[in-house]
This record gives structure tokens, sequence and C-alpha cells, in this order.
């Protein structure tokens, strides 16, 4: 849009992460100003499943984790091999969705990113009914192909929005120059609506 | 205690497979004629069951007795109350030979192609014994020869298939190139054995090999892979030391002399898309690239990497299309869609800064600006969400549906002489 910025219509489908079922379709415009402000986005998602169905499932996902007598920890989760044990994959599955906040903060007009592994785990036994946990967790990005180590402390109950606090260093410190590093960058809280896994 | 022996007996004769648990074996050595009568008293006597694997002949020659285990006590007795010297040269029969299965159990696994474990990611060591073994296994078909050393100066091998003739036209594949993209590596054993096993049966596999060789580099990036198990498993680039950084490493992939040094690479040694100092700067690039070029007669590459399910074409490093885009564009259609015809699995095709992004130094631009016309890039599961950490039980999936999907693409350049 000439002297205003790039404007991206999108339609596609979602999967639930887990079981690669089809969990949706959505519809998006996503404005890049030419500011480099933040992108403007307007969505509309139909799921699949129906909030009864969703509430059913935060809860089972939560009561695996609760349901765990000791503070849990991991390290490389997935491993080198791609295994992830059973009793890891709710933590795992945390991780995604908060992560997917950071990647959203991150994401430009020409930078995206994924998860590439959770490098360590380590639960924070509350007095409150909240899970929270403090993770490590890699990004791969692109198209610079670099890997970035991020801290994440993530706290969440079923029915309450996922709160995200981050902060995140590039792996390959390159002191003598700049790119690459993003030192003291956005940490942030989030209220994210209605996370559902 | 006759009763026991007897029972031992019986109990020995009954089992299919013969047991020598505790039993042992004594080297006895008489030092009179009296001694060796005695001994052969002793090998008369049927209910101790000794075992002689030397007679006794004459004194101070030893001779070795195996004794089972429940005749043990009355035999040293026997010996020790006649001062006959004897000493124990097996503790444990059974144990030993316990052992020696073992021991032919596993290196018979390493002789047989039939026994690798496809579905597994294996060290740079297991890979470099199991081509040895390839070769073996298909000696009049396979051969192994080096084209260079690695930065820390591992070799560099490259797999021949050839039915023979001199120079033929040929076809270049090559996986992990980019060490922490371990799906490719275990691709590439996979398909090399495929490709060994199917000659004489698959009629397109049979065509192929009756006119042009294959050359296959499963390993380009040897260092890198050894520092992905031993260090880091998200290790891409080379391990070349840089001049006047702390930062190691080229990215392989970015090196090569197609459009070198554009926006599409990095200058910065600590990035993971950094060119190198120069062009071929790179023992492993600088290797393929000799090969290829005094070759003279490559008529296709085509280089595997992970992930994104994509295949690609050139160029990378500029937008304008090349020559044959049309053609290289319905082969690409073709072969994704007889790869999805397997499991389902979706792949996105185009020219690299279509479909990927802008990147500059790579392999197939190289290739393909160097007369190879038909050079290809794949892309192979998954689309994220296990990325590099690919599970093991997705490698033969994933190997068994790209397997059409190559061979789509040779089968071209067979019909398309140039």
């Amino acid at each position: 849009i000439p002297d205003s910025g790039h404007k991206y219509y999108l339609q596609f489908t979602t999967e639930d992460y887990k079981s690669g079922e089809n969990a949706g379709s959505c519809l998006a415009t996503v404005l890049y100003p030419k500011t480099m402000s933040p992108p403007v986005v307007n969505i509309k998602c139909v799921p699949t499943k129906d909030q009864k169905q969703i509430q059913e499932e935060d809860d089972k996902l939560y009561r695996k984790i609760r349901h765990q007598t000791k503070p849990i920890t991991g390290n490389n989760i997935p491993d080198s091999y791609g295994n992830i044990e059973p009793a890891l994959e709710p933590v795992w599955a945390l991780a995604v969705a908060g992560s997917s906040y950071i990647m959203w903060e991150k994401s430009t007009e020409s930078l995206g990113y994924f998860m590439a592994q959770v490098k360590s785990v380590k639960q924070w036994i509350r007095k409150d009914a909240f899970l929270e946990f403090d993770y490590t967790v890699l990004l791969h990005e692109i198209p610079t192909q670099e890997i970035i180590s991020c801290h994440m402390r993530l706290t969440w109950l079923p029915g309450h929005p996922l709160k995200v606090k981050y902060f995140c260093a590039s792996e390959n410190h390159g002191l003598e120059d700049g790119s690459g590093m993003e030192s003291g960058s956005a940490s942030g809280i989030l209220h994210e609506r209605g996370a559902n896994f | 205690m006759k009763i026991l022996l007897v029972f031992a007996a019986f109990v020995a004769a009954t089992c299919s497979e013969q047991l020598f648990v505790g039993d042992q074996v004594l080297r006895i050595t008489p030092s009179d004629e009296e001694q060796i009568a005695l001994l052969r008293m002793l090998g008369e006597q049927a209910e101790l069951q000794a075992d002689f694997w030397h007679h006794p002949t004459s004194p101070g020659r030893p001779t070795d007795v195996r004794v089972p285990f429940p005749s043990l006590k009355t035999v040293k007795n026997l010996l020790e109350c006649n001062s006959i010297s004897y000493s124990v040269m097996i503790e444990d029969v059974q144990e030993l030979l316990d052992e020696e299965k073992k021991t032919m159990k596993s290196r018979r696994r390493v002789r047989s192609t039939n026994t690798f474990d496809f579905a597994s990611y294996h060290t740079l060591e297991e890979i470099y014994d199991w081509m040895d073994t390839l070769v073996d296994n298909h000696s009049s078909l396979v051969s192994k020869f080096q084209i260079g050393e690695s930065y820390e100066n591992r070799p560099l091998y490259v797999l021949k298939f050839s039915t023979g003739g001199s120079n033929r036209s040929a076809i270049w594949l090559d996986t992990g190139i980019h060490s922490r993209e371990w799906i490719t590596q275990a691709t590439g054993i996979w398909t090399a054995n495929k490709i060994a096993e199917e000659y004489g049966q698959d009629p397109s596999v049979t065509a192929i090999l009756d006119s042009m060789d294959i050359f296959f580099e499963i390993i380009i990036n040897p260092d890198g892979f050894a520092f992905t198990h031993s260090s880091n498993r998200m290790w891409r680039k080379t391990r070349s030391i840089n001049a006047g950084s702390h930062c190691v490493g080229v990215d392989p992939n970015r090196n090569w002399d197609a459009g070198f040094g554009g926006s599409g690479s990095s200058s910065n040694p600590c990035s993971e898309t950094y060119r190198g100092p120069y062009a071929h700067s790179e023992s492993e690039v600088k290797a393929i690239v000799d090969f290829i070029r005094s070759h003279g007669n490559v008529k296709s590459v085509i280089s595997f990497h992970s992930y994104s399910q994509m295949l690609l074409f050139p160029y990378g490093y500029k937008r304008a299309p090349v020559p044959n885009h049309q053609e290289l564009n319905e082969l690409a259609k073709k072969a994704v869609s007889n790869l999805a015809a397997v499991y389902g699995t979706k792949y996105t095709y185009g020219s690299i800064v279509d479909t990927i992004y802008m990147a500059d130094g790579t392999t197939v631009d190289w290739a393909y600006d160097n007369g190879v016309k038909y050079s290809f890039t794949f892309e192979l599961r998954d689309t994220g969400r296990y990325g590099f950490l690919l599970p093991s039980t997705q490698i033969i999936p994933t190997a068994t549906e790209t397997w059409p999907a190559l061979l789509d693409i040779m089968v071209h350049v067979l019909e398309h002489p140039y």
C-alpha cells in the first residue's frame, strides 16, 4: 500500500500440535507499517472443537502436570534423537504455547521462528493452584538460521490467560559485532487470550 | 553323591543344547608313569565324565581335561591326594562359550548391510564403517574413494555406483552438508543402500545405472557432524577457524562461487550463514568443486537439506529464472506429487529465491552456472514441529517417500541427455 506499508491477506488451516488433527481455519490480514512499528493484525478463526472440549483438554493437561509428586525438571526435550519422554510431553506442550508468544513478538516481515528445543525446564511449586515453569528454549530463526536462546518464565491455570516473561540472547556471541545479539531486549508480560492446547 | 552324578548326567542328556556351566578345564602335568596310569584310570571312570582334550602320553607332558562341575571336587581331591600337579586353564567353560557367541553375533551384525539399523541415527564412525560394508556387499557395483580432507583432516568419502564404461554421464547426490540436519545423512544411507539393492531389480534404477554413474557423498561435513554428536547438536557450519574471530565455522552452503558475497549470506564469522573469507575457502566445498570440474560429465546435482518439505531449484542468488525454469518446475511438480502419494506428506516447490529466501553461494546455483542443468535441493521433513530433532521413527518413512521423487529426477536426467 503506497506510502503506508505492506498488507498481507491470509487464509490458512491450523492443526493440533500433538495429534496433527485439523483444529480449524482462519482468515487474517496483517499490515506491516512502513514505520517498522508492530504489525496491525485482524484475525478470525473457526475452531473445530467447541469451548467445552477445549476446556476439558486444558483441564486434562493441568491434571497431568499437577499429578506429579515431585517438581518437574528436564533437559533437552526432544533429545538429539527426537525423543520426548512421555512424562515430559505436557511440559513440552506448555513450552510450545509459551514460545509461540515469544515468536509472535519477535517475528517481523522478514524474520520468522520455530521452537527448536527445550534446553531445560524447572518447575516452581506455588502455594496457589497456578503452574509455574522456568524454561530455556532454543528458537530457530529464519532466514538467518541462527539458534536463539531464550529464558522463559511461564505461569498458567486453565481458564486463565497464559503469562509469559522472557529474555532472549543469541547463541553465537559476537562481542565485536552487534548482529545476532539481543541484549536487554523486550522482557514483557503478556496476557494471552484463551490459551488452548 | 553318586545319585547326584547320575541325575546330573540324565538332565544333561535330555536338554537339547548341552550346557557347560561351572565346568572347568584342568591342565595336568603328570611327573611319572604311575601318575599317568592314575590319569588313565580317571578317564575310565564313566560317571565322572572327564573329557580329555589331550591324552596323557609321557611324564612332563601336560594333559588337558574338561571336568564337569559335579565331578570337580572328586577329581581335584584325587589329583591333590596323589600330588599330581595341575592348574585351572578355563574357570568356566559356559562363560567362555557365551562370550564367543556374543562376539560372533556382533561380528555378523557389522558384516551384513541386512542387519544395519537404518531406523536409527548413527555416529560418523558407524557410517564410515557401514560404507565399507556396502562396498563389500556390492563390490561389483559400488566402490568408495576419497576426494579430499575436512578442515580437521577427516577423510571425505564418495561412493561410486557404476556398471562400467569410462567417464560416463553422472549424477551427483549429497547429504549432510549442514551437520545438524541429521535426517539427511540418515536418508542418504538408506538411499545408497536402496540404489545398490534395486540395481537389477527395479527397471528405472537398472536403466539409469546401465548408462550412467551415480556419485554419492553421504557426509559432506564430517567435522560438523562429529561436533553435533560430541558438543552441540545444533551445529550447522564447518569447523574451520576464522582468522581474527573467536567464532568458528563457515556455512558450506554459502561458500560456493555463484553470486558469492551477496545479501543472501553474511560477512560475519559468528553468523550461521557466514560465507567464508572467499569462495571455495572450505576444503569440504573445494573437494567437490575440483571433483565435478575434473570429471567434466556430471549432468545432475541433487543436494539434501532439512527441514521445510520443499523441492527447490536455482536460483537463490538472483530473482531471474533459469532458462529451463519451466522444465525444472514441471519435474519438481511431478516429483512432489509422487512423494505425497506415499504417506500424504506435502511439499512445496519452486526456485530457491521464490520458495524459501534469497541465498547466495549455494551448491546448486554453482552447479547450474557450471553447466549442470538439473540441479535440485530437497528440504526434507518436517515443517518445524521437530525441526532438526526429527524422531528416528521418521527416518525410514522419510527416505521411503523421497525415493520415488528422487527417481523421477534421475529418470528425467537419463531421458534428457545433453
